[in-house]
């Protein structure tokens, strides 16, 4: 198992190279990134059955208190999965000579974020989630507009106060508990980190890594980013590298902070992303935005979700999350062409009636109209609120529910005005054939879950079970100075 | 009695730059002031944790000639206070970079202004005109015509 190190090597090898290779030859430079990330994807797929039962990899031989270690269980390798099969499909298109900047930055991004899927370290996971972010910054800039710069540097204003706060809340566990590795600090979190100082530096933590997980007060960035940056960042960056960041918080959550005002404090906080995020998608008057917009409410309640203690929290928490991970980059992906004014959009299906087939499709599944996947994560999201005797998550339902209407309200509203007759002399640029056929690959995949449900619903429990079970993580772990096992 | 004091001086020193630095990140208009800010905030953070660390009469723990000293400070902090001392600089030099671009591109280095000109980018490549109240009054606002003023 000691191979899946190569999931964060490989691509942090493969960024150093690409620079060298495209510079040999070009072609060959194009296809590099690529067949790393399928390595990449071949080598998770291959470690799924070997990692039904955890394994904790210690980097460079040293036992966990005193090394950093690799926590790979099937969520963590899932979301590995899902960074490079997701880096793949969003791949930078284009044949600029200049464009090799874009692949060394995705490589990185890539690397970064599978860090943060394994990592089992919270300062480990805090180095990663800078990497994370400084690849993000020059990928958004690399459109080299000047309202690129613009969106770029009030991201990284954003993203640095975030990363300074989740660097304080780092140094407050570690006065607290005197580690940082996440299995001791479960092991510690009852008698060390149930105070007023612990709960401080979970919030810090919240806000810091909220920051790129689109959380309620820190999503300022969001719109201006997804509007300026190429579409294919944005899907990647909204889809993928959020949930991410997010699956920081559920370890955290998990392992360390059982209780319940930690939870309600991400309760809040996502219902507040999901009125806001909703009721700026129903106002907005693009498409791009609107998508940005409806992204920072999904996420919204992906936080509500994960809020909800115990597995259930968990598995609630992955289905949305999964659900958004596939639906997001495929309208981005759908808004390449259509991006701007929602009144551009008027009687395109004519011009593009696979487009807008898809585009509907992927809008129903994220309202949650029931044969599609969308409808049973909300289910499963609505039935576990519900088992919650605490009021604020009826407050939650509540607010799952209004956003369902506001998301009909302003999806349908855009797909009437597809159907309308078309102005004269007006036309929308058709898609790129690889935009479509990744939109399409995506769309494809959802209409499939929905007939799978059954069966993906019992591995998602399995995997949900496996990564709540504490005890096991500790275990697995073992953060206790013990005799060399080799 | 010193050395203990100088524990609690020194972290109410850090937490005092995080709020000097924050305070500057939020309030200031300047890009550079930013950039700036975000190294004061950034030196309060990494003192913090520097304190973290800190034992009173603590001397670096390193073993000379087999004796072990009284008192040793905690080197984790300081390792992981090197880290992010490097990441911090990473950040500010790209941040640096990317203000030059910025006012290459728009010749200002005013984050109000900044943030204006990028809605109207926006605002023409989306074709959706800015938003805009019906109570905004026809006059343009004073700072907003300086700046126009000064660019005829």
């Amino acid at each position: 198992m000691r191979y899946l190190v190569l999931l964060v090597v490989l691509p942090l090898l493969g960024a150093f190279l690409q620079p060298i290779v495209s510079r040999i030859s070009a072609g060959l430079g194009r296809g590099f990134g690529p067949l790393i990330l399928i390595v990449m994807a071949w080598i998770g797929i291959q470690a799924w059955d070997g990692t039904a039962q955890p394994v904790a990899l210690d980097i460079g031989g040293f036992r966990p208190p005193f090394g950093i270690v690799f926590y790979i269980d099937h969520l963590a390798l899932l979301f590995a999965l899902s960074v490079s099969i997701g880096a793949l499909l969003l791949w930078p298109r284009g044949r600029r000579p200049d464009a090799v900047r874009e692949y060394t930055l995705t490589l990185v991004l890539v690397a970064a974020a599978s860090g943060l899927a394994i990592s089992g370290d919270l300062f480990n996971l805090y180095v990663f989630y800078e990497l994370t972010s400084v690849a993000a910054y020059g990928l958004i800039a690399a459109q080299r507009t000047g309202a690129c710069f613009a969106a770029s540097i009030r991201y990284v204003i954003v993203s640095s106060i975030g990363a300074v706060l989740a660097l304080l809340g780092v140094a407050l566990i570690y006065l607290q508990a005197g580690s940082l590795n996440l299995a001791q600090l479960a092991q510690l979190a009852p008698e060390r980190l149930t105070g007023p100082v612990g709960l401080a530096a979970f919030v810090f933590l919240l806000i810091g890594f909220g920051v790129k997980a689109e959380l309620f007060p820190v999503n300022t960035w969001v719109p201006e980013v997804y509007a300026t940056a190429s579409r294919r960042v944005s899907a990647l960056l909204a889809g993928v590298i959020s949930k991410l960041a997010l699956l920081i918080v559920v370890r955290l959550l998990i392992l360390v902070y059982h209780q319940e005002q930690a939870q309600m404090i991400m309760l809040t906080l996502g219902i507040l992303g999901i009125v806001t995020g909703e009721l700026a998608a129903w106002r907005a008057r693009d498409l791009t935005r609107m998508l940005a917009y409806s992204s920072i409410g999904q996420l919204g309640m992906i936080f509500v979700a994960f809020s909800i203690p115990g597995k259930a929290g968990v598995l609630a928490g992955l289905a949305v999350a999964l659900h958004h991970l596939v639906v997001k980059p495929a309208l981005f992906l759908l808004a390449e062409q259509w991006g701007g004014s929602l009144e551009r959009l008027k009687g395109v299906a004519r011009q593009a009636p696979w487009a807008a087939v898809l585009f509907i499709v992927l809008a129903l599944s994220m309202i949650g109209v029931p044969p599609l996947p969308g409808f049973w994560a909300k289910l499963l999201v609505m039935v576990h609120l519900m088992e919650q005797a605490h009021p604020l998550y009826y407050l939650g339902m509540a607010a799952i529910m209004l956003a369902a209407v506001v998301e009909a309200s302003y999806l349908f509203r855009l797909i009437t005005r597809f159907y309308e007759p078309r102005p004269e002399a007006r036309t929308v640029p058709t898609h790129h054939l690889q935009d479509l056929g990744t939109a399409s690959l995506l769309g494809a995949a959802l209409v499939v879950a929905a007939f799978y449900m059954g069966p993906l619903g019992d591995s998602l429990d399995e995997i949900a079970a496996t990564a709540a079970d504490t005890a096991s993580y500790i275990r697995i772990v073992a953060p206790e100075p013990s005799p060399d096992l080799e | 009695m010193g050395a203990v004091e100088l524990g609690s001086i020194a972290c109410a020193g850090a937490l005092g730059l995080v709020v000097v630095g924050l305070f500057g990140m939020v309030m200031s208009p300047h890009l550079i002031r930013i950039i700036l800010s975000l190294a004061v905030l950034e030196a309060g953070a990494n003192l913090f944790m520097v304190m973290v660390g800190y034992r009173p009469g603590g001397v670096a723990p390193i073993i000379v000639d087999g004796t072990i000293p009284a008192a040793m400070v905690d080197p984790i902090p300081q390792a992981l206070v090197l880290t992010a001392i490097v990441i911090g600089v990473g950040v500010q030099a790209f941040a640096i970079a990317l203000a030059m671009r910025l006012r290459r591109a728009y010749g200002t280095q005013d984050v109000r202004e900044i943030r204006r000109r990028m809605e109207q980018d926006i605002s023409r490549e989306t074709g959706v005109p800015l938003p805009s109240s019906e109570d905004e009054p026809e006059v343009q606002h004073p700072r907003n015509l300086a700046v126009w003023t000064r660019r005829r």
